[in-house]
């Protein structure tokens, strides 16, 4: 009886070798021929992509009853999303329809948004008027011009006058008149963020700033001198900030790296940015009268991910289209860039 | 008492099941690294914005668990639009991953897209990598290494590659072996960089591009904007440039697109490496596609702008000092 069982035993090896050996051989194969993936399309695969496509296409028609509703500029909040209001202020020069194209573009994917463009501008320009007119977001178009004397002139760098500090203030403003129309809780629902038109926005990054209770922060790329600029996050709370310009600022970040709840802006009226404030203390001007450091809410995985990057556009060299304006043979105004 | 033939067999058994699972693994592995140039993966115009069956279960995972990025998924495949294929010539610095964030959340607008993503760099690094599986789009991931001798070495010696050169012209060659020559799906070709700025209203254009369509952009040849200039046949016939206007094709690399079928038919058309004039890289390419008067002026008798060549400033890390001030592990 033993012969036998190792008789079948051996048998049992053998043509387990020789299956083996066969699956190699298959496999080897495989290997070599290009994956033409509609062979490999099993009938999951089928089941999926056909669920895929129902998805795509519920996800276009939702698109398309959100922008049958857009034309309107105040959107009633019927989602359960808090809205994000977001302050853009913007100036006037040659690259401003590209930033603002490219920033819109990313608004776009951002549901829930309210867009409050402030042009430092004595008067609504047409093509900024133009242009949000079409770009399909809920928005609202407001103006005040920077005072002479804290503008920026040419040649002057960037860091020497504060910018946008009227805009941003004209934003709130707005936004603290708006919302006395719409008492009750919901009316208070949202979250308010400065966004500056040349900036870069990871689309993660508001729905990180949604839950904003009252001042939410995280880390800012390519700011500060350095690769980032972040709060540090210890126990779920910020004990300091990681910067390498002025540290003891009361809060050192950036205007991108932080959110504030729309409640907290209402309850103090009184709260703006302060354009007399010392460089680089100007989000502080407006943030000590909010909230404290221990209140600070980190954001971006206790602040380990960079979500917003603080890029800056150069100016593009004109020099030969001034060469040809003088001689009166400029580029055609007429045709807006 | 484990006799020879016993340890024969046990060795003959387990063997062939070890190199089929080495294989299997390795063959997985292939797939995603790069073993020639030419390798890639991602996905193709004709499987409806899918990739292959492995990668599709952890896209749908993720597709599940974020629900709430409802917005931010590209627009279905239609059946009846050209496929637009977007060569993007990339390399690593500081501001890499931000200029790819916008102009990914550009291209996630627009349909029946296809990416074509290229590095300049000796492998698919795992900033790209990530990023492009996370955002969602129809992607080809390339990569290729500049040799140091063709990139920039001031004038005189050694005349330079312009930058993104080999790059693109691995992506037309990845194209030209990816597509045979009488594909019958209708495509278009478009060069654009990471760091312009694109309008939406700009890939409607190109996407009825019959063999080599042309607009303005702006912020090029150190004007308002460079335009062809277009009769009142409506053809093209000279260049509204300051800078060469009798180059043959004095346009920008974001001011033209091309059919994929006259990119397949003409398979020795790529931009020159060597001896290019500063400003012909563009011309070196065009001129064996088509001739000044076939080109296809678009938006409105190129007259509106739709395209804009902006350049990110190069971002001032002088706090970050020699060793690195911030933590290197976070990404940028």
């Amino acid at each position: 009886m033993a012969a036998r069982m190792k008789l079948k035993l051996k048998t049992v090896f053998v043509l387990y070798f020789m299956v083996s050996l066969m699956g190699l051989i298959y496999a080897l194969m495989q290997l070599g021929q290009h994956c033409d993936c509609a062979e490999h399309d099993l009938p999951k695969d089928r089941a999926i992509s056909r669920l895929q496509e129902e998805l795509y296409r519920l996800q276009g028609q939702i698109r398309q009853l959100e922008k049958a509703k857009q034309p309107e500029k105040k959107q009633p909040p019927k989602s359960s999303l808090s809205t994000i209001f977001v302050i853009t202020p913007t100036y006037a020069r040659l690259v401003q329809k590209a930033e603002l194209t490219r920033l819109s573009q990313t608004f776009l994917h951002v549901p829930q948004l309210h867009w409050i463009l402030v042009e430092d501008s004595p008067r609504k320009t047409p093509l900024v008027s133009n242009f949000l007119m079409k770009s399909g977001l809920t928005y609202t178009h407001l103006n005040v011009p920077t005072a002479k004397e804290r503008k920026l002139q040419e040649g002057d760098p960037s860091w020497l006058k504060p910018r946008g500090v009227e805009q941003r203030n004209e934003g709130l403003r707005w936004l603290r008149e708006d919302r006395k129309t719409e008492p009750g809780d919901d009316g208070q629902q949202g979250v308010v963020y400065f966004a500056d038109d040349d900036n870069t926005y990871s689309l993660q990054l508001f729905e990180e700033m949604r839950s904003t209770q009252r001042v939410s922060v995280w880390p800012v790329g390519l700011v500060g001198g350095m690769k980032f600029e972040s709060p540090v996050v210890e126990g779920g709370k910020v004990v300091r900030f990681h910067t390498g310009w002025r540290p003891s600022r009361p809060f050192p970040m950036d205007m991108a790296g932080f959110a504030v709840s729309l409640r907290l802006v209402l309850a103090n009226l009184d709260a703006c940015f302060d354009g007399e404030a010392p460089m680089g203390f100007l989000e502080s001007s407006l943030l000590k009268g909010l909230v404290t450091v221990d209140e600070l809410e980190p954001k971006a995985d206790n602040c380990t991910k960079v979500l917003v990057w603080h890029t800056r556009t150069e100016k593009p060299k004109m020099k030969r289209e001034e060469a040809l304006q003088v001689q009166g043979l400029g580029s055609d105004p007429a045709v807006e860039v | 008492m484990l006799k020879r033939r016993d340890i024969v067999a046990i060795v003959l058994i387990v063997l062939p099941w070890m190199l089929l699972i080495s294989v299997w693994h390795q063959s997985n592995i292939t797939s995603v690294l790069t073993a020639q140039k030419a390798d890639t993966i991602g996905g193709r115009s004709d499987s409806r914005a899918l990739k292959e069956s492995s990668s599709l279960q952890s896209r749908d995972i993720v597709h599940v668990v974020r629900t709430e990025y409802i917005y931010s998924r590209p627009p279905p495949w239609s059946q009846s639009l050209p496929t637009l294929h977007i060569i993007t010539p990339t390399y690593s610095r500081p501001v890499q991953k931000a200029e790819l964030t916008r102009l990914a959340n550009t291209l996630l607008h627009v349909s029946n897209l296809h990416w074509i993503v290229v590095e300049d760099s000796q492998r698919r690094t795992t900033l790209v990598s990530h990023f492009l599986q996370e955002k969602g789009l129809n992607y080809t991931h390339l990569n290729i290494l500049t040799p140091l001798t063709y990139k920039s070495r001031g004038d005189g010696r050694n005349p330079r590659v312009p930058r993104g050169t080999l790059q693109r012209n691995l992506a037309l060659r990845w194209l030209r072996e990816t597509f045979p020559l009488n594909y019958t799906q209708p495509g278009v070709v478009y060069f654009a960089d990471d760091d312009n700025t694109y309008s939406l209203q700009l890939f409607e254009e190109m996407r009825s591009t019959k063999k080599v369509s042309v607009w303005p952009v702006a912020f090029v040849g150190g004007l308002r904007y460079e335009s062809p200039k277009i009769n009142a046949l409506g053809k093209v016939y000279g260049w509204k440039t300051v800078f060469d206007p009798h180059r043959p094709f004095a346009i920008d690399m974001a001011g033209f697109a091309v059919n994929l079928g006259l990119i397949l038919s003409k398979p020795q058309a790529y931009f020159k490496l060597r001896g290019v004039k500063g400003g012909y890289q563009e011309s070196s390419l065009l001129k064996e596609l088509v001739t000044l008067s076939e080109l296809e002026p678009k938006a409105s008798n190129c007259t509106e702008v739709l395209v804009w060549h902006t350049r990110t400033e190069k971002p001032v890390l002088v706090n970050e000092g020699k060793k690195g001030f911030t933590d290197s592990k976070v990404e940028i």
